[in-house]
């Protein structure tokens, strides 16, 4: 039977000669014998094209408030922010990727959060959010905020990708759409912006 | 620049003259805007006039070529650059202040008034005006201004499709400040322009670099920009130089070829001191993803309450 098998997949017998035969014995076995080095290439090359993929954002704005944020995300996993923003005043300050980059009319010409499945606006962990919420985060009483957080909604490639957008951090704490506030549902009541960066493509150490 | 104006004749001042009369007398905000003025020479021009021409030279007849110099190099292009009215066709959006149907009107003829303006669209109840043109983004700003309304640039697109990419990169200081706006018109054309203030007067080099990591400022942005599809020995992302005037302003606007400004997003256009790039820029700025057509008609930043003719 095996012997059978292996001639099967390495000469499949004409289907003039046995029709029915050649399907029963060649068809199961090959396709087994195919899908397991082809499964195993889509994997090795999907490594080698997506890889681990680097953005990051340097923020800035009137005030004294300045950050560095990076961003990475390998192959099609969350990705992961970093962030370091100085100059806040000590708590909470919404953080928020908005749709466009574009900060020449301010904080307007950025666009609303980042929405691409128009839902409202919630917490990070929420099922209805938008795409850029990323919720808030927390300044010590030198006015430093350091946070990583791990997302799965803000990719580095595609047509949702963050490149290009800009991260935007905010004077008040973002209530999560929960602080029954008129824009609770559409910003979190977030306050104005202190600082923001657009997110820019960066090499791979 | 006035000590060399001083030495023209007093035909030439006069003219002068009589063109910055001409300009002023239509409430222009802005000096730069060219004013077609082919008006007679006044043989009774008080002296106030001409000291005031010298101050603030504006367009005068084309023969006076020492004059244009300072008045119209905002709009002359360096060498690479096009013509007003040869620029590819491009559809942009403003945010007007717009209060009544007059306004509306008086908006669209300065407008339609401009070489190089095919047709306008104004929205009363949106205050928004789409421009379909080859012409400068800075002309149009200009008339614009000149109608007395503030106006706010929302979005670029091509005629043909509103879903094509536009980008802007901001350049945010402390020095150097400036904004450049990218807009794909078809599949292998861009349309540039870009403004900056702070530059040193003379050549500058600029490009588009491959990174938009602007933690080192310019000198963390790699390489100029070179895509495995272009065929050129000159890498895609040199753009030349561009050439600030005695104020430290320059302007450009113009047209290149492959460009994919999808594919720019999140990399950076980068200045230098000089003609030279082999020493890092002096300043850089991220493109950015910005609106298209149709895309943003915010006039009001819901996470502040500031309007879009408060915001900076």
């Amino acid at each position: 039977m095996a012997t059978a098998l292996s001639t099967s997949i390495a000469h499949p017998p004409s289907p003039a000669h046995l029709p029915f035969r050649s399907s029963l014995l060649a068809g199961q076995p090959l396709r087994l014998s195919l899908r397991s080095p082809s499964s195993a290439t889509a994997s090795r090359s999907l490594t080698i094209v997506a890889a681990s993929k680097k953005a990051v954002a340097v923020l800035k704005g009137n005030s004294d408030v300045e950050g560095v944020v990076t961003l990475v995300q390998d192959d099609d996993g969350p990705t992961t922010v970093k962030v370091r923003v100085t100059g806040l005043t000590p708590g909470l300050h919404g953080f928020h990727l908005h749709e466009f980059g574009d900060t020449t009319n301010g904080c307007i010409s950025t666009g609303a959060h980042f929405n691409p499945n128009n839902l409202t606006h919630g917490a990070p962990e929420d099922k209805i959010r938008h795409a850029g919420d990323l919720g808030n985060i927390v300044a010590n009483s030198d006015g430093v905020a350091e946070a990583t957080i791990v997302d799965n909604q803000i990719p580095l490639s595609g047509p949702n990708a963050v490149i290009g957008r800009a991260l935007v951090v905010h004077e008040l704490e973002d209530d999560l759409g929960k602080g029954g506030h008129e824009l609770s549902l559409t910003t979190g009541n977030a306050g104005g912006r202190l600082a923001c960066g657009v997110v820019g493509i960066t090499p791979l150490q | 620049m006035v000590a060399f104006l001083r030495t023209i004749s007093a035909a030439t001042a006069i003219a002068a003259a009589a063109a910055a009369l001409s300009s002023s007398s239509s409430s222009s905000s802005s000096p730069r805007f060219p004013i077609k003025s082919n008006i007679p020479l006044p043989s009774s021009l008080p002296l106030l006039s001409i000291s005031r021409a010298f101050a603030a030279p504006r367009n005068p007849s084309p023969s006076l070529a020492a004059l244009r110099m300072d008045s119209v190099a905002t709009e002359l292009k360096p060498s690479d650059q096009q013509e007003a009215g040869d620029l590819p066709e491009l559809l942009t959006e403003f945010m007007v202040d717009m209060k009544c149907e007059g306004c509306v009107s008086a908006v669209k003829n300065n407008l339609l008034k401009l070489k190089g303006v095919k047709n306008v669209d104004a929205d009363l109840s949106n205050q928004v005006v789409r421009v379909l043109g080859s012409i400068p983004l800075k002309n149009m700003v200009d008339a614009l201004e000149q109608t007395g309304r503030k106006a706010k640039l929302i979005g670029q697109g091509s005629p043909d499709d509103f879903l094509v990419s536009a980008a802007v990169a901001e350049f945010k200081g402390p020095d150097i400040y400036g904004v450049v706006r990218l807009a794909q018109v078809n599949m292998e054309l861009a349309r540039i322009e870009a403004s900056f203030s702070g530059l040193s007067p003379g050549q500058h080099a600029w490009s588009i670099n491959e990174f938009g990591d602007l933690t080192k400022g310019a000198a963390s942005t790699g390489k100029e920009f070179n895509p495995a599809y272009n065929a050129s020995e000159k890498p895609l992302g040199d753009l030349g130089t561009i050439e600030a005037l005695e104020t430290g302003e320059a302007h450009f606007s113009g047209a290149k070829e492959m460009i994919r400004v999808a594919d720019l997003i999140g990399r950076a256009i980068v200045v230098y001191g000089t003609e030279d790039k082999s020493v890092p820029g002096i300043a850089a700025a991220v493109i950015a993803r910005s609106a298209g057509v149709g895309e943003n008609y915010k006039k009001i930043c819901t996470c502040d309450g500031v309007t879009i003719w408060e915001s900076t």
